[in-house]
């Protein structure tokens, strides 16, 4: 009989897709387990930390007092070397009193979530616009706009990367700094928007005309509908959208490690760990805290949102 | 309150020719019925008298403000539309106060107006609930809602019943009549079905491929119907047509020969040839009478020995089948004509209601 559940099937299926979330939960599990081991551990294939550490964390967040650096009583020799010129007695002393080993985590989370959550309402605003205008309205060129933007996922970001730069350049945008951060932003806006207009467009043309028409019967201007009926109905759509965008700007490294490689205060999140891998903080606890810490708000922006998903919007409007 | 009129409208797309030319009055009040076959260009009308189309040319006037070029919006028509178009993320009260709520009337007035409409409709149990949560039937009775309490100045109907079963709709139909009788707002309906057509309207409009084929009351284009196109598309069953050959004195079908002077299609003046004229002749079922229970006069004429053929029952009526020449032939009885198949019967028709087309324009003579 169809559809009828054997024993033996549901057991096939739980192992299945046991074997599948495990899969592709893993990664996770080790980089929070590494995150939690003291340097003792780091060798253990164990998941489970023999004891928890979290200073890594503590550090990242700036929780930690600022520790007192001592100068070697060797270099302190050196430094009281009276033929040492003051600007390179300085410099010396400066290597090892200064902070700079402490990651600023929270200024890279900052300026990834500006860069990302900035990009990413832009970009749903401008989905929005285009998305409706290519489901719903008739012009001369519709056909060719709705499938040219999908053209930027033809060429690769490595392809473009010299020229935007070059442009950038041209432009006078990428001798600053917020001109730089400007290209960015536009870059991200760019590259997310096809894929916002194509979903959103999609969703709106799953929304009954009527309703629109039926709210401009009611008094609306067309703006109205759409604000008003269009979309509180494609909520859902809308979040995945925005988060969409917020996923493709958090995580991207290419373009921002072109852009803002002079500009290590606009750091991004994805930047910033690259320089941890290969900085002299490339302690494995800390790498991983890092990692973990940039996982997070996806995370949370996906639980968040998951309650705006709830599919059916449209049910019961209209028949037939 | 306004009146509606309509003059010369023609609606294109692109290269498609959908209204070809339509010229309508309807007065303040007045329940008109848009009808005909799908394609015949009813639903565009009505779109462009609620400014959801641009007509292509021609004037559209409401009131005594010709509405061309005013937004839907701002024309004051309340619609009902054939999937009800309820918003789905709003619960039944917000849907119907929706427009209430846009327009900021006062909280007071706006509860008033509820309670009387849902009151009118029997929504009273159904106000807190999602569109999703009711019934064809209640999501019909909240779009009338949302769409009578805005006591605008016309109201339109897209076809609003035909995604009802038949019960619900001959109900929702009467219910419709009575709030047309209580408001006598002036009305729009566009439907196909001939009975709502005929039951609801002051006025019926045939349309037919773009045109209006006829106007006039439910009554008059039943009986008087200008070409077989109408005569067949309203009254049910449709009107049977036989080939027919008109003489000097007579009108012959089948080897029956019905004498030419009651006939009231007798205005046909021109000369008619020796060997006769062939025409297209119409009688519609329910014209047909046994002759057991029907006078013979001389104002009727009796088709008789005819062999029927099939007997379809329903109830009080039957429908029952007989050929007359090559045309197959239906007849309504009621039940006390008994007969069974194959047995032969006499059937009386006035000739008043025999109706006379051209073969090949259709229209009557």
């Amino acid at each position: 009989m169809l559809g009828k559940r054997t024993l033996k099937g549901r057991i096939g299926f739980v192992i299945a897709v046991t074997l599948l979330v495990s899969f592709s939960l893993l990664p996770f599990a080790q980089i929070m387990s590494t995150s939690l081991k003291h340097q003792f551990d780091w060798g253990n294939p164990s998941l489970i930390p023999q004891v928890i550490n979290l200073d890594a964390y503590k550090e990242l967040l700036g929780l930690t007092e600022a520790k007192e650096v001592e100068i070697p009583v060797a270099i302190q020799k050196i430094l009281d070397n009276p033929k040492l010129p003051k600007a390179k007695r300085d410099a010396i002393a400066a290597k090892f009193v200064s902070n700079d080993n402490l990651f600023p985590f929270g200024k890279y989370m900052l300026n990834s979530i500006v860069l990302s959550v900035g990009a990413a309402s832009i970009s749903l605003v401008f989905s929005i616009m285009g998305a409706y205008s290519i489901s719903r309205l008739r012009f001369k060129g519709q056909v060719v706009i709705q499938r040219s933007v999908l053209f930027v996922y033809m060429v690769g970001g490595v392809l473009l990367m010299v020229p935007l730069y070059q442009m950038a350049m041209n432009l006078g945008l990428a001798s600053s700094m917020w001109g730089s951060v400007f290209c960015l932003f536009v870059i991200y806006i760019v590259q997310t928007l096809p894929v916002g207009m194509y979903m959103l467009g999609n969703y709106f043309r799953g929304i009954p005309f009527a309703l629109e028409e039926a709210a401009m019967m009611d008094g609306c201007s067309r703006q109205e509908a759409i604000i008003k009926v269009v979309l509180p109905l494609s909520l859902p759509m809308l979040a995945t959208v925005f988060i969409y965008c917020f996923i493709i700007g958090w995580n991207e490294y290419l373009f921002a490690s072109v852009f803002l490689k002079q500009y290590p205060e606009f750091h991004t999140l994805p930047l910033a760990l690259q320089e941890l891998f290969v900085s002299k903080n490339a302690i494995w606890d800390r790498i991983m805290a890092a990692s973990m810490l940039t996982l997070a708000p996806i995370v949370i922006c996906f639980l968040f949102a998951s309650r705006f998903m709830k599919g059916g919007k449209t049910d019961g409007g209209v028949k037939g | 309150m306004a009146s509606i009129k309509l003059k010369n409208i023609i609606k294109n797309y692109d290269q498609t020719k959908v209204v070809k030319g339509i010229d309508l009055e309807i007065n303040d009040g007045e329940f008109v019925v848009l009808v005909g076959p799908s394609g015949c260009g009813k639903s565009t009308t009505l779109r462009m008298i609620a400014g959801l189309e641009q007509a292509t040319s021609g004037d559209i006037i409401i009131g005594d403000r010709v509405v061309n070029d005013i937004e839907p919006q701002h024309r004051n028509i309340a619609m009902v539309f054939q999937n009800y178009a309820l918003y789905p993320h709003k619960s039944v009260r917000e849907n119907i106060v929706f427009a209430l709520r846009r327009l900021k009337v006062d909280e007071k007035e706006v509860q008033r107006r509820l309670a009387e409409v849902s009151e009118m409709l029997q929504l009273d149990e159904l106000l807190d609930r999602k569109p999703a949560d009711l019934s064809g039937g209640q999501r019909q009775r909240v779009a009338m809602g949302r769409a009578i309490i805005r006591e605008a100045d016309v109201f339109l109907f897209d076809e609003p019943l035909s995604n009802l079963d038949a019960k619900l709709r001959a109900h929702m139909r009467t219910e419709i009549g009575k709030i047309h009788n209580k408001f006598g707002r002036t009305s729009v309906y566009v439907t196909h079905d001939q009975v709502e057509a005929m039951t609801l309207a002051d006025k019926v409009v045939v349309l037919h491929d773009g045109y209006i084929a006829q106007a006039g009351t439910p009554m008059e284009i039943y009986l008087n119907p200008v070409n077989i196109f109408v005569a067949q598309f309203i009254g049910s069953p449709s009107m049977n047509i036989v080939k027919g050959t008109l003489f000097n004195h007579y009108l012959e079908i089948a080897g029956y020969r019905l004498p030419r002077e009651n006939l009231s299609s007798v205005t046909y003046q021109e000369n008619i040839p020796e060997h006769g004229l062939d025409v297209k002749v119409g009688i519609r079922p329910d014209f047909f009478n046994d002759k057991n229970f029907f006078a013979e006069t001389d104002a009727t004429f009796n088709f008789s020995d005819l062999s029927i053929d099939l007997i379809e029952p329903m109830g009080f009526d039957k429908e029952v089948l007989f050929n007359l020449g090559e045309a197959t032939i239906k007849a309504r009885l009621d039940l006390r004509s008994e007969i069974a198949r194959g047995d032969k019967m006499d059937l009386l028709v006035e000739l008043s209601r025999i109706l006379i087309f051209d073969k090949e324009t259709e229209q009557r003579l």
